[in-house]
């Protein structure tokens, strides 16, 4: 029971650092779509052109909004001590990673999950692959968050070269874009490729605490 | 509680400190004298378990201290030689989440004491990092009291504070004692208060 | 032995440097010569064919030394043996340059036979991301400071990019695109004309040794730099 309430409180913490202001969510979701218009600026307001890419413009805005996003990860946390004092509160360091996913998951890939039913009216996709367009986004997101947590915990203590963490992200987000860019386009046979999707998503879900866990522990050892 | 036994740790063929043996039972205050440099932040992390030292073994209540990690950090607070108070949110805020993350039982009227002695009363509602640096390090101690835990492990706590400032904490280390909590602390200078036990790095 | 124990490799690489080397540049020289004079053109492909013996030999190697890195660093994550992160460093670069002469002659390879320098298909991405994770081990090992961290964050990237592996090897068989299906497989009799696999064999057995020997000399140069800790 404590160790249920300890998991809640983290949550509760996570919510007041990232979303305590309209300003945070607004600010990401603006993002998204000024970047859209950049897109449609640069392509031409074409509609025949933007319609068949819309959905590859969509997963790759998502891509890089979540290696911007990937120095509040743990880098914060890790800077201020508060890592080492989340740890002696009694999480072990790949509980910490997992609870470290949901929580970028559910505060800065959940609020894109609402754009983009509008998004899809800009760049004129058609509604009837929404429900499908969320499903795999929703799967597809997740994966991206693991694979961010991987990367940014290797990451920690890199001084000089930021921008090492991204491009790991995105070397393993190239099998879950071309998936699940995929899914989309071949709708008659949707529900078996999503396993595909899920089938990703457990790999790395499983690989994440390992991998970031130790990570972390190591950053923390040498710092 | 806590023993410790031939403790030694060695870093590029460089030997940070060897054969440290120290026990921590209730009602103990032990100082971890030294230089910059010497080891003493080494050590303690060695004892939180955060580093693992080249020799020597740690015990929490009589067993090895890896196969009692859980209940070790149940009793345990650590404050590093950074301040972890969070700089976006308010002091206020602050306080509310440290009472909330470390399911604290502590009562309101107990905190607005500290609050009181430590002079930050008056900083309820600025924001953590506009606060001068001894201020963020009472912040930090005031962390410790919401934690309520039994034992104490400071790196530094009095380094950058005021002569009264210290000796409100030197005063609270003093309470602490007598509720049979027991601290570990380290410092570059000599303490007045009665220490069971000094340790030279 | 001499594959863990850094005392032991530096003796058996000194003994086995100078032969190599050698030996090398003579396989290379002879199969050269099978390449260019002694093997027959294809029926379909011409002369061009013959640049088979210089893009497979790469590729195999590529992926060998990849999975080679993967089993040392098990070894150097699980087992604790730190000669496992002397060999990581050491021969990703190795890796690096066989999976570039893999892509570049690939390329040209590709130009004057199916039309295009770069196609998109399973096989050549795959193999695209592998010098991608190779130059990222190699931009690893030079920023991190710290060398503790380094070395054991580089292993555990190896690990994790150790999955791209069974997808090159298998994307020619699981999509069906340009790049053409494995023609040699250990299970079944390779369908590989005998006059053709012999300059094959010869060019990868030399690639091979020039592959160990330039890593003789850069595993000695890593163990020298950790001794005197100048790394």
């Amino acid at each position: 029971m404590k160790f249920l309430n300890k998991i809640i409180w983290f949550y509760y913490r996570e919510y007041k650092l990232n979303l305590s202001g309209f300003q945070d969510i607004l600010t990401n979701i603006i993002f998204f779509f000024v970047s859209i218009f950049i897109f449609i600026f640069s392509i031409g307001p074409d509609k025949k052109m933007i319609s068949p890419i819309g959905i590859g413009i969509i997963w790759t805005l998502l891509l890089l909004s979540s290696t911007l996003s990937l120095r509040k990860f743990y880098q914060d946390d890790f800077e201020n001590g508060n890592l080492l004092i989340i740890h002696l509160n009694g999480f072990s360091f790949g509980f910490i990673a997992i609870l470290k996913t949901l929580s970028h998951f559910l505060f800065v890939q959940l609020p894109f999950l609402f754009s983009i039913p509008i998004a899809c009216i800009l760049l004129n996709i058609s509604s009837d692959k929404l429900i499908n367009l969320l499903t795999s986004f929703a799967v597809g997101s997740l994966i991206l968050s693991c694979l961010g947590s991987i990367s940014s915990s290797m990451n920690l203590m890199n001084q000089r070269n930021f921008l090492l963490g991204s491009v790991i992200v995105m070397i393993f987000s190239v099998p879950v874009i071309i998936f699940s860019v995929g899914v989309i386009n071949l709708e008659e046979n949707f529900n078996s490729l999503i396993n595909i999707l899920f089938g990703i998503l457990l790999i790395v879900f499983a690989i994440n605490p390992w991998a970031s866990g130790l990570c972390l522990k190591l950053s923390l050892e040498n710092n | 509680m806590i023993l410790v036994k031939d403790l030694s740790f060695e870093r590029s063929n460089r030997k940070i400190f060897e054969n440290i043996n120290l026990s921590l039972t209730p009602g103990k205050i032990i100082l971890l004298r030294g230089k910059n440099g010497s080891g003493k932040t080494t050590l303690l992390k060695s004892i939180i378990n955060i580093i693992e030292p080249s020799s020597g073994s740690i015990y929490w209540k009589s067993k090895p201290l890896k196969k009692n990690l859980y209940d070790f950090y149940n009793n345990v607070t650590y404050i590093a030689d950074r301040t972890s108070s969070l700089s976006k949110l308010t002091v206020q805020e602050n306080i509310n989440i440290w009472k909330k993350i470390f399911l604290s039982k502590i009562d309101k009227s107990q905190i607005e004491n500290i609050l009181k002695t430590l002079r930050l009363d008056v900083y309820l509602n600025k924001r953590a990092n506009s606060l001068s640096f001894g201020e963020t390090k009472k912040l930090e101690l005031l962390r410790l009291i919401i934690e309520d835990k039994k034992i104490w492990i400071l790196d530094e706590p009095l380094s950058n504070l005021d002569d009264e400032t210290i000796d409100i904490i030197e005063q609270t280390f003093q309470d602490h004692r007598s509720k049979e909590g027991s601290i570990i602390f380290s410092s570059h200078q000599n303490s007045g208060i009665g220490l069971s036990e000094e340790i030279i790095l | 032995m001499f594959l863990i124990n850094p005392n032991k490799f530096n003796k058996v690489g000194d003994y086995l440097f100078k032969p190599l080397l050698i030996l090398s540049i003579i396989l290379f020289a002879l199969g050269l010569l099978f390449s260019f004079y002694l093997s027959p053109d294809d029926y379909q492909q011409g002369s061009t064919v013959r640049i088979m013996y210089v893009h497979v030999p790469s590729a195999w190697l590529a992926l060998l030394t990849y999975a080679i890195m993967t089993l040392y660093s098990i070894l150097a994550l699980a087992f604790r043996i730190p000669f496992g992160f002397i060999f990581n460093t050491a021969v990703a670069p190795i890796g690096a340059v066989f999976t570039l002469i893999c892509i570049i002659s690939g390329s040209l390879w590709g130009k004057p036979m199916w039309g295009t320098w770069w196609v998109w298909d399973a096989r050549l991405t795959s193999v695209a991301i592998l010098f991608i994770i190779y130059l990222t081990i190699i931009f690893m090992n030079l920023s991190f400071e710290n060398r503790i961290v380094r070395e054991k964050v580089v292993a555990i990237f190896i690990l994790v990019g150790s999955v791209n592996l069974p997808i090159v090897k298998f994307s020619v068989d699981w999509w069906n695109t340009l790049h053409q299906p494995a023609t040699i497989s250990k299970l079944s009799k390779p369908s590989i004309d005998p006059s053709m696999l012999t300059p094959l064999i010869i060019m990868t057995i030399a690639f091979m040794m020039i592959g160990i020997a330039i890593a003789i000399l850069r595993i000695k140069t890593e163990i020298i730099s950790r001794k005197s800790n100048l790394s």
